[in-house]
């Protein structure tokens, strides 16, 4: 037996697999911590690019809280999901891409974050993003949203 | 329900149901919708409940347009979802469950600009937010995350 068949049959896997509420409330729960993760990296992002530049660059940072939170959420509830049926998800290329794309927004959201605060802290609160890093920023965008429509479309596109 | 099955019968139907990728889209579309939405949300209402105090709370309900928008995308993509399965989802009482909750969040909304405006809104360029506006912003957060749910648990009812 392989390591995701056992993870298959685990008490986890089954209950997610086999019961009437496990897999809705582990997608519920997917669903809101994206919805979370989304809007507040979203946020820092877009604010990078010099969307609503009223904003305190610094203040924005008050979001990556919600952001972890999210993130948390979402790791909990996308393990669980996965044990459902780990061997038809670890096969899927739709899947794969959507976790390449999940760990090259972490990557970008770890650069920005170094650069953009640090610098904003240095300065006393003024920023004013480079190029460089606002292609980070608008890539990010790109690769969450992307994240969603590659997770959407694990059920439909193996 | 003649009218349900008319529906499920219709020309739109026929081509969610004959070409292959358009209810992925228009679900993938949905998630977005609800990315936008329900993220500006959580952004707005969590300010409200004293999160990210130094992000001024005018700036942050200044993204209310991102509701609209989100809204939009996902009345749209739900009607599509929603007339392919007519007959199932017309009598799903998650679905129903869904509307409700949608109802009174709107319901929610609607209290909170009429007493806002009533109010004054020295609150919004500093100060204490109000108890009033407090217990608005926990109501809609609970109702959206009652929409989201039951919106899921259609799928398997």
């Amino acid at each position: 037996m392989t390591f995701l068949e056992w993870l298959q049959a685990t008490a986890l896997g089954t209950m997610v697999a086999e019961s009437l509420w496990g897999y809705p409330l582990f997608e519920t729960l997917h669903t809101l911590g994206m919805a979370m993760l989304v809007a507040a990296l979203g946020l820092i992002n877009l604010r990078v690019l010099g969307y609503k530049a009223e904003l305190p660059i610094l203040g924005t940072r008050d979001l990556l809280p919600l952001a972890w939170l999210g993130f948390t959420i979402n790791l909990i509830s996308g393990v669980a999901l996965f044990t459902s049926d780990a061997v038809y998800f670890w096969n899927s290329y739709t899947f794969r891409i959507k976790l390449a794309l999940i760990l090259l927004g972490g990557i970008n959201a770890f650069l920005l974050g170094r650069s953009v605060f640090h610098e904003a802290q240095i300065s006393g609160g003024r920023y004013a993003a480079t190029t460089g890093v606002k292609w980070i920023a608008a890539s990010s965008l790109v690769f969450w949203l992307g994240a969603i429509i590659a997770g959407r479309l694990i059920a439909y596109a193996p | 329900m003649e009218i349900l099955v008319w529906l499920e019968n219709s020309a739109l139907s026929d081509i969610v149901r004959t070409v292959a990728w358009v209810y992925p889209a228009v679900e993938t579309a949905h998630y977005i919708g609800l990315a936008f939405l329900v993220g500006a949300i959580m952004l707005i209402d969590l300010r409200l409940l004293g999160i990210a105090k130094t992000l001024p709370i005018g700036s942050m309900i200044g993204l209310l347009p991102w509701v609209w928008v989100g809204f939009i995308i996902n009345v749209a993509s739900g009607s599509v979802m929603f007339i392919y399965g007519a007959t199932g989802f017309g009598v799903n009482r998650a679905f129903w469950l869904k509307m409700i909750f949608l109802a009174l969040a709107g319901i929610n909304a609607l209290i909170f600009t009429l007493a806002a405006s009533r109010s004054g809104s020295a609150w919004v360029d500093g100060g204490q937010v109000p108890a009033f506006v407090r217990v608005v912003a926990t109501a809609s957060l609970v109702l959206w995350v009652c929409v989201v749910t039951t919106g899921r648990w259609m799928a398997y009812i």
